[in-house]
């Protein structure tokens, strides 16, 4: 059958039981980010925007809100 | 230049040319014929002995003058009931027209010296309805045309036969003496001295209400997700091959007809690996909801009962599709190589016939390096690119074709591959892109400035 050489079964790197806790806590910090970056940028005025700032918060918000969906799409079984 | 000397030899390997040792004899032929179901399972204990001088190490086997090469789907020879035979196919220099296939022993067999080996063989298509369409109330009648002899090159000095059949409704057999019957069994000889190549058809009829049924296309894919997850689905079209259905059906009389031995077909199993969930059994129309699931210790047997019972002539077509976790076919090698181990084909229906097969492995984003391993001789199509899910790169598929399987051929599949973890990363940042862009185009926005008359506090500034 398979070579000689050592075989070891492969596991997903996180375990699938962590997916929908990863998921409510990695979507939970996209969307608070999220949610600020739009009420930062319908509040701030030309004067007081700070387009560092908002670069920033878009950031986080992006890729925490990136991860959170792939673990909301794997914990429902669509497995990408 | 040295690839093609490679290649020369092995051509010359696979069609090698074989002459006929007369020296060996066979000194006791057992045989056993199962008609009981669809299929033809041949199974054969010989014993063969070196008359003489030289050492062998091959012996033939012919198909049998009314048996096409195209019916034989699996030939298997065991050496003392333990020993895997190699089998591989062969040319005869003295019978040019026949199939042949050489069988290569273990050790040589020495000059006086014995050996039993046990033949297996399974015929597809080899019993015949006759009549060869009947109504819905009437039983199902097949034909085989068989040998009372085994079929052999060599001389055979004592063999006899034994045919199994499913009922004890013979309409009528051939009677070469000495032949008994008792219950559903014929028992054919002791017939001794029998020469080489000796042809002398046997004709069974008799009653056989198994189910008739063919898969004529199978399309099963794998999809591989390193997240964990081996996706598989199989298309299946199914035919009922037995006795065509003369004149209407009537689902009054088939509801009052109780019956356990009918020729259509109501419902049949299919084994699943015992790790198999979110199984879905669907057809073109939607969710077929006649199907029940029983997990048992080692496998999980799924109950499927098509939109209408089946009857000759008769096909449906259905999709059947589960989720296996990734450990259980799929390893990693220290080199950082991945191998999937998986079966080509699985288990559709017992004793079934399947008349093509495509298994595609749909490999992950970004592999390289590919090696397949295939159990036994498939054609390989064209690689393909199909795109899934959160893909932008495309996945490479292997697909792999073979025509006339059994359930013998339920064997494993390798696939070997380079791969690197970070493309696991691929499709989170994809994602993250894309909200970053919803962001960007959000502070473009907020900075255009679309009305049509200055604002008044600017004016005061």
């Amino acid at each position: 059958m398979v070579g000689s050489e050592k075989l070891m079964r492969y596991v997903s790197p996180v375990n699938p039981a962590v997916f929908p806790h990863l998921t409510l806590v990695l979507l939970g910090i996209g969307i608070f980010f999220t949610a600020w970056f739009f009420v930062y940028e319908v509040t701030s005025t030309k004067k007081t925007r700070d387009f560092k700032k908002e670069v920033s918060v878009a950031l986080v918000a992006s890729v925490f809100s990136g991860f959170g969906v792939l673990f909301l799409l794997l914990s429902v079984g669509i497995y990408v | 230049m040295y690839k093609t000397v490679l290649l020369l030899l092995c051509g010359a390997l696979i069609t090698a040319t074989e002459n006929v040792n007369k020296q060996l004899v066979l000194k006791n032929v057992d045989r056993s014929i199962d008609l009981t179901t669809q299929l033809v399972k041949v199974s054969a204990t010989i014993t063969i002995e070196n008359t003489g001088k030289e050492a062998t190490r091959t012996f033939l086997l012919v198909n049998e003058p009314n048996t096409p090469e195209e019916r034989v789907s699996y030939i298997g020879a065991k050496e003392s009931n333990k020993y895997e035979l190699k089998v591989s196919k062969a040319k005869l220099d003295d019978y040019p027209d026949k199939s042949a296939y050489s069988v290569r022993l273990n050790q040589p067999l020495e000059s006086g010296r014995t050996v039993t080996v046990t033949l297996e063989q399974i015929l597809t298509r080899s019993l015949h309805p006759y009549p060869t369409s009947i109504t819905q109330k009437e039983k199902q009648l097949v034909r085989y045309f068989g040998n009372h002899y085994f079929y052999t090159p060599y001389a055979v000095i004592k063999q006899k036969t034994d045919v199994m059949l499913s009922s004890r409704t013979i309409e009528s057999y051939t009677k070469l003496k000495p032949v008994s019957q008792s219950d559903s069994t014929i028992s054919y000889g002791p017939y001794n001295n029998i020469e080489p190549l000796t042809d002398d058809q046997m004709i069974v009829h008799f009653e056989n209400n198994s189910p008739f049924l063919t898969v004529t296309r199978l399309e099963r894919s794998i999809e591989i997700s390193h997240w964990g997850n081996i996706a598989v689905e199989e298309n299946i079209e199914i035919r009922h091959t037995g006795a065509l259905l003369k004149g209407p059906f009537s689902r009054y009389d088939y509801q009052r007809d109780t019956a356990t031995t009918h020729h259509s077909v109501k419902a049949y199993r299919t084994i699943l690996p015992a790790a198999a969930h979110s199984i879905y059994y669907r057809d073109s129309n939607g969710n077929i909801s006649t199907s029940a699931v029983k997990p048992f210790k080692d496998w999980i047997q799924l109950e499927l009962r098509p939109r209408f019972p089946l009857f000759g002539g008769w096909k449906t077509s259905y999709t059947l599709g589960y989720s296996v976790p990734s450990y259980q076919y799929l390893f990693k090698k220290p080199s950082g190589e991945y191998v999937l181990v998986m079966r080509l084909l699985d288990h559709v229906f017992d004793d079934m016939h399947v008349e093509e097969l495509i298994t595609s492995v749909i490999l992950p984003v970004g592999v390289s390096n590919i090696k397949v391993v295939p159990p036994y001789e498939v054609e390989r199509l064209e690689d393909e690119v199909t795109y899934k899910y959160l893909d932008n790169l495309g996945r490479k598929v292997i697909r792999l074709r073979k025509t006339n399987l059994v359930e013998q051929h339920i064997q494993d599949l390798e696939i070997s591959y380079n791969w690197q973890q970070a493309m696991l990363l691929h499709e989170p940042i994809l994602i993250a892109l894309a909200l970053f862009l919803m962001f960007i185009l959000a502070i473009i926005y907020v900075r255009l400035d679309f009305s049509l008359s200055k604002p008044e506090h600017s004016k005061k500034e």
